[in-house]
């Protein structure tokens, strides 16, 4: 009976699918690492005591909203202030749980609420990419836990290393340099198409120009006017070829 | 500073990255975007990155520096060209990261 049936392979384990989040982040590792390091020797080197800085990274695992926060946390400044600078310095992380909202919308809510917070830059790309090349992969959820565990791990292993040892590690060899290396080896593949490509173009424009806007909002405009422009671009792409 | 300041300002930095990271996911189904929105967060990760990368090598120190003299900027531009020759991300950071120390140690 069974041998007139088509055999059907079997598909992914869901352990086959965190495994292969995993690997698919490993690569940023160097990136990832120094870019914990980085944080965990600024925070140190602000004056913030290790037992707290161990607590705001273990915490919040927030790189930019927890650099931002140190020079007011040093300052005294008014905790209404730190809670707003950290909340304008992660408004992307709104745009990135947009995108992603699809791929968790059956789940409970308490799943929700922590896949979402242990998000980061590099597993938010990979698990879009996912999302848009193999739309029925039966482990989605599986795969991006994976990935953003591996990615916690490694940030908060580095980020401890980087406290604990602030004294030690040489801050003039431009470390934090890899993680942003990390990040542009995730865009250059992503540009081959007009539109994204013109939409990262207007990003970085807007993005420098705007560097002086308090708060990184010029990183937020930049990612905003460029979304903005690439949909400009792929709706009048069609009408072009059309006139043709 | 004071313990309860610091244990406060720590639990507000976490809950603000609570607030960004996860409350579209709690509102969950209830929440409906429009139509052109929707469509525009296909363009977020590539926008995203090119506004963050920008910004870090095009500035030191905070001042704009668009000249061959900027190390970083050389080695970001150096690591697009090995990552679409490659498609590698080691091979990009590793070296990128070698064109940014050989320009500092030439200079």
């Amino acid at each position: 009976m069974s041998s007139s049936r088509p055999s059907v392979p079997p598909g992914p384990s869901r352990r086959d699918a965190a495994l292969r989040g995993v690997r698919e982040l490993l690569p940023a590792t160097p990136g990832i690492f120094a870019w914990g390091l980085v944080t965990g020797v600024a925070m140190v080197k602000s004056g913030l005591g290790v037992d707290y800085a161990l607590a705001l990274s273990l915490l919040a695992y927030a790189g930019s909203a927890q650099l931002a926060a140190l020079p007011l946390i040093a300052t005294a400044a008014p905790l209404w202030l730190i809670f707003l600078t950290a909340l304008v310095v992660n408004l992307r992380f709104i745009v990135y749980s947009a995108v992603v909202r699809p791929g968790f919308a059956h789940l409970h809510w308490n799943r929700r609420l922590w896949l979402g917070f242990i998000v980061g830059d590099v597993m938010f790309v990979r698990f879009t990419s996912l999302m848009r090349d193999e739309p029925d992969y039966p482990h989605k959820v599986a795969y991006y836990t994976g990935g953003a565990i591996a990615n916690w791990i490694i940030w908060q292993v580095a980020s401890i290393i980087g406290i604990v040892a602030a004294g030690q590690i040489p801050t003039a060899w431009g470390l934090e340099l890899a993680g942003t290396l990390a990040l542009v080896a995730l865009l250059a593949p992503l540009c081959l198409q007009v539109p994204v490509l013109g939409g990262a173009v207007a990003a970085v424009i807007v993005s420098i120009l705007g560097h002086s806007l308090p708060l990184r909002l010029g990183l937020l405009l930049g990612m905003v006017v460029g979304m903005a422009f690439a949909m400009l671009l792929e709706r009048a792409r069609p009408a072009a070829s059309e006139a043709s | 500073m004071n313990d309860v300041y610091l244990w406060s300002a720590i639990l507000l930095v976490t809950l603000a990255t609570l607030v960004t990271r996860s409350s579209l996911h709690l509102l969950g189904e209830r929440l409906r975007l429009p139509a052109s929105v929707e469509s525009a967060l296909r363009f977020a990760p590539a926008c995203a990155l090119a506004a963050i990368a920008a910004s870090d090598l095009a500035y030191t120190q905070n001042v704009l520096d668009l000249s061959l003299d900027n190390a970083r900027l050389i080695a970001g531009l150096g690591a697009v060209a090995i990552q679409l020759g490659t498609r590698s991300m080691a091979a990009t950071i590793g070296g990128g990261m070698a064109i940014y120390w050989l320009l500092r140690w030439l200079a």
